[in-house]
């Protein structure tokens, strides 16, 4: 059965990376970070190009976010999507996941689409709400922490992770929405042919009109969001430092560890 | 239990007060445990609601929201909760604050307290409508709701149509143990994403070795199947308490904490300096495992 996929990807700085509050602490500061395709992400979009390879069909890739989310759709054309959109919202740190799974949902209603996918969470924001906000918007039916996806007649039968490593199993019936876990897959690489290809593929954009709004200001919501303040968290504890040179460091640690009755033979 | 306490202290300081909606079958027993927090329990008793389903339970809040008509909808940010709370807020038109460390009313506005970029960004947001707000609450950040007098169990009889049922409830899968269980190591040395690459892992194994403990993992090597899944530590794999937790190379993401926080004595080394791992570690080293460690072997070893 060929399955319309769409998968809608983040770009997001690279939380591995130190961050400083902007002056009028409603953002980080952006001038000097690197972006990445959000981890959880990486794994949909495998899991959409496969599902594709297995069942025929297409993958579109999708995202909502400014000209740098450019080289991310390059990226998931060069692994295996068939066309990619970029909803051209503009706002850099779209804190708000209500507004922008608005916007998802509506660029969605734009394409064919049997299952949509989406990583689990955003390593920036960690909202845990975009797939969920999606389905429920479209009122499609969806499953979350999917880590296995077979299709199973008209449907589909998926893996979702509990706490605790348990699984839960559900049959489910499409069009539907899952949100993929990490781990679920084995991300590839694109090889340096497809990469080449996809510095050529055109880009579709979208505007605010052919989404069928007057501007993103425009966007009706059933409320109003702002961010108060960003500030650095007030430490719950610190701990004790070793400090100085590595082998300074080591042998106070192999003290510290003695003194407390470890590693004794 | 915790999500029951932060709707207790929202409802009597705005002067209203919490109720607790419980799904299920044959759950009576839970909806009095549930009671003895002092609050009034709504239980949508249903077959179709014996096993959780998106759509099932989905189903259910919608109609408790309908008729309770809240101000707040508190759900616990868990791998069920953000499966249920998000669909309920996209299905109903209903503003959505998620993955929240606190929360509390400024006059009509509700403010947020969350934590971005893994840890390292604390957020206040904030959300005003004249509709039900639905917020989940971050499992560790409150205690849970002590026992209190006055709670009641009302029956709210719920029809659940299993032919609109999208979602099918199949089985319950368990990981299958054949390896030692960490859960009940009293030390352990844990491997992260800071360890690089899998021919590393015979360094954390001596290491492990020399002081008498096990290896386990953070999540990231366990999907890379560096480690099997059993050694994972953290929300979604095994939560330990040993007498001694050292992290190489691991952050410190919420996930991976809330299965370590309460180790005795924790060790964390790693690169960062503003990594959140040194938050809950007990005594930290800003290094790279990979030189450190085995220059402490060799001290240990002397």
């Amino acid at each position: 059965m060929p399955l319309n996929i769409v998968v809608c990807l983040k770009q997001i700085p690279n939380p591995d990376l130190q961050f400083q509050i902007a002056p009028d602490g409603k953002d980080i500061k952006r001038d000097a970070l690197n972006y990445k395709l959000n981890g959880a992400d990486e794994y949909a979009l495998e899991e959409a190009v496969r599902l594709k390879e297995k069942s025929g069909g297409r993958v579109v890739a999708l995202t909502a976010g400014p000209k740098r989310t450019e080289q991310m759709l390059r990226e998931a054309l060069a692994k295996g999507a068939d066309e990619v959109i970029r909803i051209a919202f503009d706002e850099a740190a779209a804190y708000d996941v209500g507004k922008v799974s608005r916007l998802l949902a509506a660029a969605i209603r734009t394409v064919p689409h049997d299952l949509v996918l989406t990583g689990v969470q955003s390593d920036d924001l960690v909202n845990s709400a975009t797939g969920g906000l999606v389905a429920g918007l479209l009122g499609l039916p969806h499953a979350s922490v999917v880590t296995r996806v077979e299709v199973k007649g008209n449907g589909l039968e998926v893996a979702c992770e509990l706490e605790g490593g348990l699984q839960r199993l559900y049959s489910i019936a499409l069009p539907a929405v899952l949100t993929i876990q990490f781990g679920a897959n084995t991300p590839r690489y694109a090889p340096l042919p497809a990469i080449m290809k996809a510095a050529r593929q055109p880009i579709k954009e979208l505007s605010p009109t052919a989404l069928g709004f007057a501007s993103w200001d425009a966007v009706p919501l059933p409320y109003t969001f702002a961010v108060r303040e960003l500030s650095p968290p007030a430490a719950k504890g610190h701990a004790e430092m070793i400090t100085g040179t590595v082998d300074e460091q080591a042998k106070k640690l192999a003290q510290f560890l003695r003194d407390k009755g470890f590693g004794r033979r | 239990m915790e999500a029951i306490a932060v709707g207790r202290e929202l409802g009597s300081r705005s002067g209203g007060h919490a109720r607790v909606a419980l799904f299920g079958h044959d759950v009576r027993v839970l909806a009095d445990v549930l009671a003895g927090t002092g609050t009034e329990v709504l239980l949508a008793d249903d077959p179709a609601l014996a096993e959780y389903t998106p759509d099932g339970y989905g189903q259910a809040a919608r109609a408790v929201v309908e008729s309770a008509n809240p101000r707040l909808i508190l759900v616990a940010h868990t791998s069920q909760g953000y499966d249920l709370a998000p669909a309920l807020a996209g299905a109903m038109d209903l503003p959505l604050v998620t993955n929240c460390l606190a929360l509390r009313f400024d006059g009509e506005r509700l403010i947020a307290t969350r934590r971005l970029l893994n840890e390292k960004v604390q957020a206040e947001v904030e959300i005003a409508s004249s509709r039900p707000i639905v917020a989940t609450v971050r499992p560790g950040s409150v205690k849970p709701a002590g026992p209190s007098a006055g709670g009641t169990v009302s029956v709210m009889p719920v029809r659940i149509d299993p032919s609109k049922a999208r979602t099918r409830f199949l089985s319950i899968e368990r990981p299958q143990v054949q390896d030692i269980d960490i859960a009940g190591a009293d030390i352990i040395v844990s491997a992260g994403r800071g360890i690089q690459k899998k021919e590393n892992l015979p360094l954390i194994e001596e290491f492990a070795r020399a002081l008498g403990g096990v290896v386990g993992a953070s999540r990231p090597l366990t999907d890379m199947d560096w480690l099997p899944k059993t050694r994972q530590v953290g929300q979604s794999g095994k939560t330990v308490r040993p007498k001694l937790y050292v992290a190489c190379g691991i952050s410190g993401a919420m996930q991976h904490v809330a299965g370590m926080k309460d180790a005795s004595l924790i060790v964390a080394i790693n690169t960062d300096p503003s990594a959140p791992i040194f938050e809950v570690a007990h005594v930290g080293i800003v290094a790279d495992v990979l030189k450190l460690l085995p220059a402490t072997l060799k001290e240990l070893k002397s």
